[in-house]
């Protein structure tokens, strides 16, 4: 029985452009997040950005202020709350301020650029968010990536590669950066910035200064685009997923970056071989994938992790379920190896 | 009580029309209130005398809405005609919508819809819900649109037809036509057209106004015609309005037109 009894299906991508945005600008830790709108905008994204920190062992109280606007800066223009509100955030010692708008703003016509683009003490970057124009969750974090990337200025390149875009609201953030790492370095690849992770303004300034930068997924192209446009850095479109996906992942990094992944290659099949090994307990089984988000990418991931063991996969309910999950490289498919067995011999 | 409002093409003489429909009724010994809906806050200024009164909206910007009274916002004009406007945000600036929302409910708030009739002067055009506000339910049951015989001054009043209709098509919608007022350019057949056009959507002409330079002379002098000419011809014309006012029965909901039969009906009238 589907048990979403909202009028129409959501989903992650559709959620509100604020949200996305403030999923980025809040991972600026020294700079504050503005939302120029009423106060009540401000509160249930500040409630579900801290529940998730906490989610991820992380008690970090987001910097998020509201210009809290009532009825009569709706009918008067919300400008003056929007300049008492930086002009406050400016004097708090921030190191940047972002200045997300709501779709009340957007509708009254508040020139929310013109008041950010005047004399400020600290870099006041204006991110449109209004939620009704259509946008969604991810229109909003590529906005917010876009904006705080004119933080950076020209730099001399280096050998370094730059993590972008990653879901600083998924449960498992940490894993999937580690696993990504794992990979880099075994192609000899240092990480220059985690754009934007759990860092402050001026760690920003070196945005351009690595050869590749590598995106969380592909929603994220048009900030790829963005930054290969005003930094030349290529991009990967997409952190790895699966088995065969993974080592076409150091491949691909591999030759972005004029590295001989060959070594590389070989040592990840080798560990691919050893994760399947330690699973053959559930080779040759039946069950049925499951899963809140069985995307293509998703369902081919676990079908090839399927056909490696020889678990045949059906659409029988009454069969065990097998979990599908979004996995990042092979440590990604370990894990969802690990969540079938207990499904498979529960 | 009666709740009417004049809804029409900006610059068509709706507020003109309003302080002298007013006056007309004070007359006649009747309490009367006229609430400027417009940003401009011109519409009470010849009952006051050439006075700008303080608008609702200035006040709840410089004060806070807590800090304001009936006091502050109604003044007693011609021959005790209370007056009351709206205001709004500065040109370019905020929504003058919600302006008119927010006022309604603090006057609501006042207690001070009350007296026999309540004349309502809307700016030009129902451009979005706020300038619709008058013909909610509880506000104004009764809709004239004021315009004269150009095409551009009909083709508004039919604008406004489409939101009077769309608001009457509504379970708590109230809101009917009364009546169409022709306040004349001097164009030739001009009373024969609008007469025409009120009967196309659904109305009738309940009063036609012509031009006449006393309504200049009495605007220049700060007063309605009432006042300064009530011996005037015209001053008989506002008076037969607030007569047909008082006495219209004929509510109904308008048939818009078409722009094409709309401009056929202009043409057939050159």
């Amino acid at each position: 029985m589907p048990l979403n009894t909202s009028p129409t299906p959501t989903s992650r991508s559709g959620g509100c452009t604020l949200t996305g945005a403030l999923s980025v600008t809040t991972h600026v830790r020294d700079a504050v997040s503005i939302i120029h709108g009423p106060k009540g905008c401000a509160h249930h994204n500040f409630s579900l950005l801290h529940a998730t920190g906490l989610d991820n062992d992380r008690a970090v109280i987001p910097g998020i202020v509201s210009s809290a606007l009532l009825e009569s800066d709706v009918v008067f223009g919300g400008e003056e709350a929007l300049l008492r509100t930086i002009r406050s955030a400016c004097s708090g010692g921030a190191g940047a301020v972002f200045v997300l708008s709501t779709c009340i703003v957007e509708t009254i016509g508040d020139d929310v650029e013109e008041v950010c683009s005047r004399d400020w003490p600290v870099p006041v970057i204006p991110v449109p968010t209004a939620g009704f124009l259509g946008g969604t969750f991810h229109h909003g974090v590529n906005n917010a990536l876009i904006a705080i990337s004119s933080l950076a200025g020209p730099v001399e390149k280096d050998l370094t590669v730059n993590i972008i875009g990653e879901m600083n609201l998924e449960y498992e953030v940490e894993e999937n950066y580690a696993e990504v790492l794992r990979l880099l370095h075994s192609l000899g690849l240092p990480t220059n910035i985690r754009f934007v992770h759990n860092l402050n303004t001026w760690d920003i300034a070196s945005l351009g200064a690595a050869r590749l930068n590598i995106l969380r997924d592909p929603s994220l192209v048009p900030v790829g685009e963005h930054l290969s446009r005003i930094f030349s850095t290529p991009y990967v479109p997409s952190f790895p997923s699966g088995l065969s996906g993974t080592l076409a992942f150091l491949q691909a990094v591999g030759n972005a970056c004029g590295v001989d992944s060959r070594r590389a290659l070989e040592i990840e099949q080798a560990l691919q071989a050893e994760v399947l090994a330690d699973f053959a307990d559930i080779g040759d089984q039946r069950g049925v994938f499951s899963g809140p988000v069985l995307n293509g990418e998703c369902s081919h991931a676990a079908q090839e992790a399927a056909d490696a063991l020889h678990i045949r996969v059906s659409t029988d309910p009454e069969l065990p379920a097998l979990p599908v999950h979004p996995s990042v490289g092979t440590a990604g498919i370990r894990r969802m190896l690990h969540r079938w067995r207990r499904s498979l011999h529960a | 009580m009666k709740q009417i409002a004049l809804y029409g093409k900006g610059g068509i003489g709706k507020s003109t029309t309003s302080a002298n429909l007013s006056a007309a009724l004070s007359e006649r010994g009747l309490n009367i209130l006229q609430i400027g809906c417009d940003p401009k806050r011109d519409s009470t200024r010849m009952l006051m005398h050439g006075r700008f009164i303080p608008t609702v909206m200035d006040l709840v910007r410089e004060r806070g809405d807590a800090a304001v009274t009936l006091a502050d916002v109604e003044f007693k004009g011609y021959n005790g005609v209370r007056c009351v406007e709206a205001g709004g945000p500065e040109p370019g600036v905020g929504c003058a919508g919600r302006g008119i929302i927010a006022t309604f409910q603090i006057l609501e708030k006042f207690g001070a819809l009350s007296g026999d009739v309540i004349v309502y002067d809307v700016l030009g055009d129902v451009v979005c819900g706020g300038f619709a506000m008058p013909m909610r339910e509880g506000y104004a049951q009764e809709i004239y649109l004021v315009t004269s015989g150009e095409l551009m001054s009909l083709y508004a009043a039919n604008n406004i037809c489409k939101a009077i209709k769309r608001l009457a098509s509504r379970s708590t919608g109230k809101c009917r036509l009364a009546g169409v007022i022709c306040n004349a350019k001097g164009q030739p057949r001009e009373e024969e057209l609008v007469a025409e056009f009120a009967r196309a959507v659904n109305s009738s002409l309940v009063e036609f106004i012509p031009r006449d330079r006393v309504v200049q002379l009495a605007e220049l002098n700060k007063k309605t015609v009432i006042e300064y000419d009530p011996q005037s011809a015209q001053a008989g014309h506002y008076r037969s309005l607030a007569a047909r006012v008082m006495e219209n029965t004929n509510l109904t909901i308008p048939t818009p037109l078409e722009i094409d039969a709309l401009e056929h009906l202009a043409y057939s009238y050159i």
